[in-house]
């Protein structure tokens, strides 16, 4: 079902468009790289401080609400170019192990954010200024740097379809 | 390229003969994970980059002073830059003639050198004198060269890959 959905898309002029464009590639992925940059770059700022790493001189409140809106934007043109990536290639990303572990592990890192906020961060005005915060504060940062690299690390090993691990080609999954 | 009295194609060929980008070419998982590496690197160095730079243009950690901001940001820049330059070198050699004939290469490492300099003098310098002293203009001046240079640097890393 979802393999017919990825052709369906993969058949539409605008998908087409975007696949035989000399420049919409090369131009995506730049701009893919950028935001992730900027992202990724300050959201482990944010979780340095919240690790209790680095950033001591400015609270916690300041260092996530500051920091906030350039996330958002960066986020927004990593989005952006990555759908559109997907969008004009889906038969190639489709039977490739890292881009669905890369999305599994973005859902990962939304988990982590929504429990952050909803249960840790409500108590944030009692820790605030604290050099290092409390434990579960240290370990949302923690488990944020360590999904954000991962993000990173499985987004990069996309462009490696052929080193992936034997039991997805066993599982026959790369066709 | 031009023929020139100074070369340094000599030294790409040398890189390229070096037993370390024969290793880099013969073992599989090499290049991937000088990558993705490169990559963490990358995004740790843009962090502590645009952390400052935000600061300077005044929208980002404010109640911070400067020069804090700066100070705590600069050991996350000099051992992400370490790292760069550790899974930087051995890509580079592996692929020397490559990127000796890429115009890419070559506009990135002309902004690399300009935006290292910038940082490690006029960028220190601004970020380590009295904010009142500095006025409105000049850091944010500052902050903008700073991002628009390191950007410069992003755009055609990226693209020496996909042109060849």
């Amino acid at each position: 079902m979802l393999r017919e959905l990825f052709e369906m898309v993969e058949a539409y002029p605008s998908s087409v468009a975007i696949r035989e464009s000399l420049n919409a590639y090369p131009i995506l992925l730049t701009s893919h790289v950028i935001g992730m940059c900027v992202f990724a770059g300050l959201v482990m700022m944010m979780d340095f401080r919240l690790a209790g790493f680095g950033n001591k001189s400015t609270s916690i409140t300041d260092v996530q609400g500051r920091l906030f809106t350039w996330q958002m934007v960066g986020l927004a043109v990593s989005v952006v170019t990555g759908a559109l990536l997907a969008y004009g290639q889906p038969m190639r990303f489709y039977p490739n192990f890292y881009f669905w572990t890369k999305n599994l592990l973005i859902v990962l890192a939304g988990i982590n954010i929504w429990y952050f906020h909803t249960k840790t961060y409500q108590t944030v005005e009692q820790w605030n200024y604290d050099p290092v915060p409390p434990f579960a504060a240290r370990l949302a940062g923690v488990v944020s740097i360590v999904l954000w690299s991962a993000i990173i690390i499985i987004g990069r090993m996309i462009a490696y379809p052929g080193l992936v691990p034997q039991w997805w080609l066993d599982l026959g999954l790369d066709a | 390229m031009e023929e020139a009295a100074f070369s340094v194609q000599p030294f790409f060929l040398w890189m390229q003969e070096h037993p370390l980008s024969q290793f880099m070419l013969d073992y599989t998982w090499a290049q991937p994970i000088v990558q993705v590496m490169h990559l963490v690197a990358l995004s740790i160095f843009a962090g502590s980059v645009l952390i400052v730079d935000l600061r300077l243009l005044g929208v980002g950690v404010v109640k911070t002073p400067l020069s804090k901001v700066a100070d705590e940001a600069m050991p996350w820049m000099i051992w992400a830059i370490v790292a760069l330059a550790i899974t930087g070198i051995p890509s580079l050699m592996s692929l020397a003639m490559k990127q000796y004939f890429s115009p890419f290469f070559w506009w990135k490492m002309e902004l690399l050198v300009l935006g290292l300099i910038f940082t490690f003098t006029i960028r220190r310098r601004i970020t380590h004198t009295d904010e009142s002293r500095l006025g409105p203009v000049w850091p944010k001046v500052a902050g903008m060269f700073s991002i628009a240079v390191w950007t410069g640097v992003a755009i055609p890393a990226r693209l020496i890959g996909l042109f060849s």
